[in-house]
């Protein structure tokens, strides 16, 4: 799979979550990518690793732009 | 015809285009014939401490048939007694009183020493002073030249004893052989100085002979590091004029150097906010008519852009120099190869295959001819294939619209900052 071609399938994780109406709540990054905890209410979450570079810009953009 | 004349800090010049101080302007004769070629200022070969040279001195790097694409020199400063400079200083500024004469000088880093040198190159008439805090061979060893300019309380203090006694501008000659060439220039910033001048040679050994294993270039068998200029430096020189210039505690004017070697790098220099350009190596290399074509390229450049004076090129593309945090992420540029221009060399093919992001396909077309194509969805835009091209034109790097509005580094890390402890709850 090209590094694109996994990009496509964070992106569209993503766009999924929000779509269900996750929120970001907590990101935390290191050497192996970004830990993206999304929730919804109170006790409803899910955790994303984000590993490729364009996906760990995209989500940064979603938070960047919608502050 | 645009209007060339220049002022470094009060120092009058009829064209940007000064010699530096090396061994084009070591005595009158040259610096006179320097100045009927066309030649604005000259800073004369440094004064100072007595010294003796060796033979040899200099080494040229040759490259690709470039016969000097850099410069290397274990000269030092000059070996004539002042007095005689003196005098030609004198008849020079006397036959020539509209163009620049800038005394260089380099004495011990002693204030009685500094006073007494300042006042004697004065009283001949110079219109300024440069401070070699640069040289990095032989005087360096002594506590001066390089020495003295990679320390910056010697810098500062030496610049105020000079202040003490000067009545002309000073501009204070930096060296490259350090890791932040602003700190010395805040330095000297800080002693009074009224310019700063960028850059003297960087630290080199030109290279060894492979059959004697002697060093380039060597006296009798033996080498020492010189000092390497040229177009090999030009990089180099040109970031620290630029780093100089965004400073905001540098508030001086900068004369810039180092691989100036025709019109069009005298206009970066001064668009990256040199107030004019010194140059050695090209005079060396060319001789000092080069000087006739950097004055009409720079006076066609200015016409054709409907520039008045030389002197608005000062700095306009300094805001534009930032930090690499400041850059936008988003800013999207891929490769594209124009088929009907491409040689099929597949050169870019190996470069991204081999040393960037396997993303320039060969292909072949419906009558069996190959071609090259880049996947632009894994394109990063890295430049290398279009760096590797020999074709003019095979190649353009092409912006992408960019589905997001710009986003810097800085900006992301401060938003993720505001999550990264559970807390904010930003995007839905
Ligand atoms: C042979 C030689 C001798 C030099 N001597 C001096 C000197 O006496 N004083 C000085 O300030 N710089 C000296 N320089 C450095 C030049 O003034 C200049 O800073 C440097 O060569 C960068 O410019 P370029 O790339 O145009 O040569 C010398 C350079 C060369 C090549």
């Amino acid at each position: 799979m090209t590094e694109y071609a996994e990009y496509v399938l964070e992106k569209e994780q993503i766009d999924l979550m929000l779509e269900k109406g996750y929120a970001i709540k907590e990101v935390k990054e290191n050497l192996s990518g970004a830990f993206v905890t999304f929730e919804k209410g109170k006790d409803d979450s899910d955790i994303l690793h984000i590993k490729t570079a364009d996906g760990r810009k995209y989500f940064s953009n979603l938070l960047f732009h919608q502050k | 015809m645009a209007d060339l004349r220049t002022s470094l800090a009060g120092i009058e010049s009829p064209n940007p285009f000064w010699l530096a101080s090396a061994p084009p302007t070591n005595s009158g004769y040259q610096v006179q014939r320097a100045f009927e070629a066309g030649w604005g200022g000259a800073v004369w070969k440094t004064l100072g401490e007595p010294i003796l040279n060796v033979t040899s001195r200099f080494a040229a790097v040759s490259f690709n048939g470039q016969r000097v694409a850099g410069f290397n020199n274990i000269e030092l400063i000059t070996d004539r007694p002042l007095e005689v400079n003196l005098k030609e200083i004198y008849e020079t500024k006397k036959r020539f009183p509209n163009h620049a004469v800038v005394a260089s000088l380099m004495v011990e880093p002693k204030q009685e020493k500094w006073h007494e040198i300042v006042k004697k190159v004065e009283e001949v008439g110079v219109d300024g002073l440069e401070l070699n805090f640069g040289c990095p061979h032989g005087m360096a060893e002594r506590g001066m030249g390089s020495a003295s300019g990679q320390v910056p309380e010697l810098v500062e203090k030496q610049t105020y004893w000079a202040k003490e006694a000067a009545q002309t501008p000073v501009i204070v000659k930096l060296t490259p052989n350090i890791t932040d060439i602003t700190s010395t220039a805040e330095a000297a910033v800080r002693g009074g100085a009224d310019a700063v001048s960028m850059i003297n040679t960087i630290n080199s050994l030109a290279g060894v002979d492979l059959d004697s294993w002697n060093t380039i270039p060597h006296v009798g068998g033996k080498g020492a590091h010189g000092g390497y200029c040229g177009p090999a430096v030009k990089p180099i020189a040109l970031n620290m004029v630029g780093e100089c210039a965004r400073h905001p505690r540098i508030n001086v004017p900068i004369s810039g150097m180092g691989g100036v070697s025709n019109w069009q790098n005298a206009v970066e220099f001064m668009l990256m906010g040199a107030s004019n350009v010194q140059v050695c190596t090209a005079a060396m290399h060319h001789g000092f008519r080069i000087v006739e074509d950097m004055i009409d390229g720079m006076n066609n450049y200015l016409d054709e852009k409907g520039i008045a004076s030389v002197r608005d090129l000062v700095g306009q593309s300094v805001p534009k120099y930032s930090d690499w945090g400041n850059l936008d992420l988003n800013y999207k540029i891929v490769a594209r190869i124009n088929n009907d221009v491409c040689i099929n060399c597949n050169k870019c093919h190996i470069a991204c295959e081999d040393t960037s992001h396997q993303c320039i396909d060969m292909l072949q077309d419906g009558h069996g001819n190959a071609y090259l194509e880049v996947r632009e969805e894994d394109c990063v835009g890295c430049n290398l294939c279009s760096i590797v091209c020999p074709v003019d034109g095979a190649i353009d790097m092409v912006e992408i619209e960019s589905e997001h509005p710009p986003m810097t580094w800085n900006e992301r890390q401060a938003i993720l900052s505001g999550v990264q402890d559970g807390k904010a709850n930003t995007v839905k």
